[in-house]
């Protein structure tokens, strides 16, 4: 059994722990979780055949991420229509600060949704939005990676990114009104 | 020194200033307009949280134990192979 090359260990050691992130991104790019086994694996065995073109202490993680992203597209995006439930103009700044201003200026409602509840609010986002805010504002890729990934200008990924999170915040609210975390104001 | 920058401006930036995308003199005016302005440093702080939020919250997924030996066995076999 031969000792593990230089490559592998430098894979190993670059890329192995991203594993859950990468697997993160997959569930909310699929919203399924054996797709998104599949998406992680075809991600990972691609990155590992191109492994020569990733720079050395460059950032690893945009980089599978972007792999795993044009995955999804090439391969998984299913090609029906995806529901858009939400209020596409719904994208005053601060609505929602607004809204929650004098009873709760610092959102602290947004601390008391349930992780499943946040997860599912930004898997309810329209597609385009979704990918952005998930890679910008969860696993923190800069807005010019982000451009790259996705082959649009960062101007594109600002304002997708403006929206996603009107749309989230705003989902949240409507979250929380409904748990009674908050009270509405009347009008 | 005059505030640079006008609340409309500050709102409009606010979030690429939270996420460390202001060049450093648009985020020296960000820091200066919200130091001086009550309403803008609360909304700051509203902004902050629901970003904190979404980072810890949406973050505690992991990597199935299962997924993880299944890649590394094929990446051994990839090894094994090239």
């Amino acid at each position: 059994m031969a000792e593990p090359s230089t490559a592998v260990r430098s894979f190993d050691r670059e890329a192995l722990p991203h594993l859950d992130a990468l697997y993160r991104v997959a569930l909310r790019l699929t919203a399924d979780p054996t797709q998104a086994e599949d998406l992680v694996q075809d991600t990972m065995l691609k990155a590992y055949r191109s492994w020569q073109q990733y720079r050395p202490g460059t950032n690893a993680k945009g980089w599978l991420l972007t792999i795993l992203r044009n995955t999804f597209i090439n391969d998984y995006r299913r090609k029906k229509l995806e529901p858009i439930a939400m209020d596409l103009e719904a994208a005053e700044p601060h609505a929602i600060f607004r809204a929650v201003e004098l009873d709760d200026p610092e959102g602290t409602f947004f601390s008391r949704i349930v992780d499943e509840k946040v997860t599912q609010a930004v898997d309810a986002l329209p597609p385009d939005f979704r990918e952005v805010l998930v890679l910008s504002d969860i696993e923190g890729m800069r807005y010019a990676e982000i451009a790259e990934a996705i082959g649009v200008p960062v101007g594109t990924v600002k304002s997708r990114l403006f929206r996603a999170r009107r749309l989230l915040q705003a989902a949240l609210y409507a979250h929380a009104v409904e748990m009674g975390y908050i009270q509405p104001r009347e009008k | 020194m005059p505030d640079p920058i006008d609340c409309r401006e500050a709102k409009a930036r606010l979030e690429d200033y939270l996420q460390r995308e202001l060049t450093p003199e648009l985020e020296a005016e960000m820091q200066a307009h919200i130091e001086r302005c009550r309403h803008c440093f609360q909304f700051a702080r509203f902004e902050e949280n629901f970003f904190a939020m979404l980072e810890t919250r949406a973050t505690r997924e992991c990597c199935p134990d299962a997924l993880r030996r299944r890649i590394l066995d094929l990446l051994r076999a990839e090894a094994g192979r090239g």
